[in-house]
């Protein structure tokens, strides 16, 4: 995992849950498939509303037309983000698309769980509601080891609390790698 | 020693290594397996050449991705068969407990095939790729919801490594109303706490007015402990359970144990609700804690009405429903969908007024169709009931989020069978009330 993200912020508000993140209907592809996994990160986000995809304006996409990648860096979210069902194609989606942490005033447990289990990407919360600071599209600056977010455009910097005991499963690229850097498994 | 709550009693039961920070790595006895959380763990099992730790602990089913119409056609989409080969050709290969592939007669989603074929006991803990697992928990259990990772995990070493919850009792007392039922309460404490309510806490259901629910119904309260962000729901075991479980109880199956909460147990959060003050409820889009009541939204006009999923669609939800739909017929397109191949069964065996549930539905002017998760949660573009347009739906299933059941465009409310099965009636969503005899043994549902 890198330890600082520059780029572009995607903001969307609170209770986006994981049929926004990765609808359904995608759920067929295989993601141990190298040809099929790329349309996770396709249609990541895209069960998003498009009046609150890309906020404060709405109607930005996540991943444009027919590419596999998103524009974006960093997703900023409100409250209890990835709420809804255990799919873990939902953090793989947006990792997919090339966007490797989110930071959101909180999170629903199984997808934090899973997005530090298969080392996708790092769920960073933040006490302070960004969604109402931020705007799409602003450059970012994300210092995983600082524990902080800059937002250059808008000026301030915020703490993120500490990923704690899980930073280590981040960094190692989940639970598997983990265990086998810790001697835990062969 | 301290007294402990349910699920305390449950987590140190099935401790099998603890840090000092708290973090444990807990023995997981059922692990069930569907085919769109498992393609990956599989894969990853074969990568690092290991084989499932104990395979008796897997009983596996195909249901989120199988056809949900025309079954005499097979699996017409490519992506999908190839997706329910995967899991058929896994588990040939690995092995399992049991295996109810598609077309089996006792195939189904996976949350009421367990109960059904007595692979749910009390006291197990039991993981599913799939977040309603916190329905077992009706059966005193220690079920939650795991990503592919996890499933991978648990097949490797039989362990997960887990943080303990908060504990939280729910409890609710009295008598439920004629035509309230199981999921007017749940979506009552949903509404109550929201959806973030139960986040971090492992959530026990207790009180007389739970305890005098069927085992039905009490799955249909943890089924949708996590649309309050509770990874699981609890309800202690009793004579209810028992009844249940023995009946469906396998030759040779494990020992099981009905633990409960000691009395003096103490909880990080209490929440008290009166049945007798709890209605006929409904979830307006778009999030499961938009609470209002069925008569307050006899304005709502409908074009369709769905009963079915893993949360409504059981077979003591269809009896409520035909109750309300016996000898009428339905205003708006209403779809049919049973959970198992079993519950299918049902629709024949059972009857209301002298007539078959199939009967009652088919003459009402319903659709039926075969059992699985159908769309519930959307699907591909064909699947049957799927909300293809932007249209206002009543279903009986358990999440109304943006484009849950198709179109982001449509709006779902969320409701009893009894609710859902009045409202097809009229076109607007309707309570209950007005429309059911007031059968008792219903309500319980």
């Amino acid at each position: 995992m890198q330890q600082k993200i520059h780029g572009k912020v995607y903001v969307v508000g609170d209770n986006v849950d994981t049929d926004q993140i990765i609808p359904a209907e995608f759920l067929s592809y295989n993601p141990a498939d190298p040809k099929e996994r790329r349309y996770f990160g396709r249609y990541a986000m895209s069960g998003v509303p498009a009046a609150q995809g890309g906020l404060p304006q709405g109607n930005v996409p996540f991943v444009r037309g027919e590419t596999f990648a998103s524009e974006f860096a960093l997703i900023v979210a409100g409250r209890n983000f990835g709420c809804g069902s255990s799919r873990e194609h939902a953090p793989l989606a947006i990792a997919e698309a090339g966007c490797r942490a989110v930071v959101a005033e909180s999170y629903a447990r199984i997808f934090y769980r899973n997005s530090v289990n298969g080392g996708y990407l790092a769920p960073l919360e933040t006490a302070r509601r960004l969604v109402d600071r931020f705007h799409t599209g602003d450059e970012i600056e994300l210092d995983l080891a600082a524990g902080t977010l800059t937002n250059p455009t808008r000026g301030g910097t915020y703490d993120l609390q500490p990923l704690g005991d899980v930073a280590e499963i981040v960094a190692a690229g989940g639970i598997f790698n983990y265990a086998r850097e810790s001697g835990m498994l062969k | 020693m301290q007294a402990q709550t349910l699920y305390e009693k449950l987590w140190s039961s099935h401790v099998v290594h603890q840090e000092a920070d708290g973090t444990a790595l807990i023995y997981i006895d059922r692990h069930l397996v569907h085919e769109v959380t498992s393609p990956q763990a599989f894969e990853g099992l074969k990568l690092a050449g290991r084989t499932p730790w104990r395979i008796s602990s897997i009983v596996a089913t195909a249901d989120h991705n199988t056809p949900t119409d025309h079954w005499d056609l097979g699996i017409q989409d490519p992506v999908s068969r190839q997706q329910v080969e995967t899991l058929d050709a896994n588990i040939r290969e690995v092995g399992s407990l049991a295996y109810f592939p598609f077309k089996d007669e006792r195939q189904g989603i996976v949350h009421v095939i367990g109960p059904e074929n007595g692979a749910t006991l009390p006291g197990m803990t039991v993981v599913c790729g799939d977040s309603h697992t916190s329905t077992h928990g009706a059966f005193g259990c220690l079920a939650h919801g795991i990503g592919t990772s996890e499933v991978e995990h648990v097949m490797a070493t039989q362990c997960l490594l887990q943080k303990k919850s908060k504990t939280m009792l729910v409890r609710v007392d009295g008598q439920l109303g004629a035509g309230v039922t199981a999921k007017d309460v749940v979506l009552a404490i949903i509404g109550k706490i929201g959806t973030a309510g139960g986040t971090g806490y492992a959530m026990e259901f207790g009180g007389s007015a739970i305890r005098a629910l069927s085992m039905e119904g009490r799955m249909t309260i943890c089924n949708m402990a996590i649309e309050a962000g509770g990874k699981n729901g609890i309800i202690a075991p009793d004579a209810v359970t028992l009844d249940y479980v023995r009946q469906r109880a396998n030759p040779g199956a494990p020992a099981f144990e009905a633990v409960e909460s000691d009395a003096d147990a103490e909880y990080a959060r209490v929440w008290e609700f009166d049945a007798a003050e709890l209605e006929p409820t409904v979830a307006c889009p778009h999030s499961p804690d938009r609470r209002a009541l069925a008569r307050e939204l006899g304005e709502v006009k409908l074009d369709r009405a769905y009963i079915g999923s893993c949360t409504g669609g059981k077979t003591t939800d269809f009896q409520a429903a035909a109750e309300v739909l016996v000898g009428k017929h339905v205003r708006i397109e209403t779809f049919i969908v049973p959970a198992t191949v079993e519950v299918d069964a049902d629709l024949d065996r059972l009857t209301v007024a002298g007539k078959t549930l199939r009967e009652i539905f088919t003459a009402a002017g319903c659709r039926i169709g075969p059992a699985s998760c159908a769309a519930c949660l959307g699907g591909p573009q064909d699947t049957f009931g799927r909300a293809n347009e932007p249209l206002q739906v009543i279903s009986t299933t358990n999440r109304n989020f943006p484009g849950r059941m198709g179109s982001k465009d449509a709006g779902v409310y969320l409701a009893s069978p009894l609710t859902a099965a009045a409202s097809a009636l009229t076109g607007r969503i309707t309570d209950p009330r007005d429309y059911y005899g007031g059968n008792k043994s219903v309500g319980a549902v």
